[in-house]
């Protein structure tokens, strides 16, 4: 069990959690495509990581990436902690069915959860704290999301070959 | 035997799943309603991990820091002449406006000593630099070197050379979180230098300009006009300057402020005296 935990891959893949979380709380002024990359890479690695490395601690990183996404971003625990766990439930419930799906389907479901969870993020801080959706923002996530979608996964494979 | 040995290991297995879960949605549960309550546990787990989790992340973004540091000076190396040129009219400039500013601050200090006049209300508690930046998504804020044993509380004023900046909103021991103006739930209270209106301002949702939330009297400023803060709220210090009015748009009236938020580095923490 221990093995599977720390296995290669999953260690790679929480060192990318973190250095996109790292990237997604500092604001870069001149580089703000650097800070839209690194918060959609986030998205994108938790959910892969959840369909095909899934592990009970798992639930418990997530966790505590989503409180310190919201103390980080919106300095109040709510829009990330929600959106996360209600994501684990989701994939905790529906995971027999999830994973017998082929990989292209699988892709396409990490695609829809990913969109789904950016937009949940900005509803719930909208709706609790008064942050308006700023459309600029999500444009740019919108944009960047589509272009690395795909380099991402074709990454990820090769990841988890080694 | 062995069978409901190994049952019984797996539905134990289950139960500390679940029971673990539980405890996780329950803990979510309780920081959600915590924080919205404003409870002094979150403010220190805040603080916590503002303290001490915010350091490592400044650490291993360092090369981005670096990369993002060289690209500014790059701009700014080939834009060198063209600068040079701009400054030296504005030398030109600031020369006469100097000759004036000192007739005119010798003139002054002889009118408030016929007016028994009180001198600036402004007392500065430290200057601090940006640490890190957290304005990227949805709350506008930035994370100065300055805390409790500088003396900076909650709730003080913070500017530079510009104007207003925005507010301490939360403080360990070695740093301050504040609030900018720009952010949707920062308020302040402030009336045009003309003394005639006085209303209350908030972050607007393009994140650049602050919108008016209330206006006393309804009497609406026009475009152009200077503001500055009224110091009704005791938050902030009366007369530190906040902005230009730019645009009014159905009975909501649109303030640019003085201070670029993309570009500060230092900020001083000031209270009235």
């Amino acid at each position: 069990m221990l093995s599977k935990l720390l296995s290669s891959q999953i260690i790679i893949y929480h060192c990318i959690l973190f250095f996109s979380f790292s990237l997604s709380v500092n604001y870069f002024v001149d580089l703000e495509i650097v800070n839209y990359l690194a918060y959609v890479c986030f998205h994108l690695t938790l959910i892969y990581l959840f369909f095909y490395f899934f592990h009970f601690s798992h639930i418990f990183v997530t966790f505590l990436y989503a409180i310190f996404f919201d103390i980080f971003l919106v300095d109040s625990i709510s829009p990330h902690l929600i959106t996360f766990l209600a994501f684990v439930v989701l994939f905790y419930f529906t995971k027999k069915y999830l994973l017998n799906l082929s990989s292209s389907n699988v892709s396409y479901i990490i695609f829809i959860l990913t969109l789904i969870m950016f937009i949940s993020e900005a509803l719930i801080a909208n709706l609790q704290f008064n942050y308006p959706i700023n459309f600029e923002n999500f444009l740019w996530i919108f944009i960047t999301f589509i272009i690395i979608f795909y380099p991402t996964l074709v990454v990820f494979s090769k990841i988890d070959k080694l | 035997m062995a069978l409901s040995f190994k049952v019984k290991a797996i539905s134990r297995k289950r139960f500390i799943k679940n029971i673990f879960l539980s405890f996780i949605y329950l803990l979510s549960f309780l920081l959600i309603l915590f924080s919205k309550s404003d409870y002094i546990v979150i403010n220190k787990f805040k603080s916590i991990s503002n303290t001490y989790l915010h350091p490592i992340t400044s650490f291993v973004t360092t090369p981005l820091k670096v990369a993002s540091n060289l690209q500014t000076q790059f701009y700014e190396f080939r834009n060198l002449k063209v600068e040079n040129k701009i400054l030296k009219e504005e030398i030109m400039r600031l020369k006469k406006w100097q000759a004036l500013a000192i007739h005119n601050s010798s003139e002054n200090r002889v009118l408030k000593k016929l007016l028994n006049a009180t001198n600036n209300n402004l007392s500065l508690v430290k200057t601090a630099s940006i640490l890190t930046r957290n304005d990227f998504m949805y709350s506008k804020m930035v994370k100065i070197n300055a805390g409790l044993k500088d003396g900076v509380i909650k709730e003080m004023a913070v500017i530079n050379h510009r104007g207003l900046v925005g507010r301490t909103v939360d403080t360990s021991i070695n740093n301050s979180k504040v609030l900018l103006l720009t952010d949707p739930n920062s308020s302040i209270s402030i009336k045009t230098i003309s003394n005639e209106n006085h209303s209350l301002v908030r972050g607007a949702d393009d994140g650049v300009h602050l919108v008016s939330a209330f206006m006393k009297d309804e009497k609406m400023p026009k475009v152009g006009d200077l503001v500055v803060t009224s110091g009704s709220a005791q938050v902030f210090p009366a007369d530190i300057l906040v902005g230009k009015i730019v645009k009014i748009i159905k009975n909501n009236f649109y303030v640019l402020p003085f201070v670029n938020f993309k570009n500060i580095d230092y900020v001083q923490v000031v209270e009235t005296k």
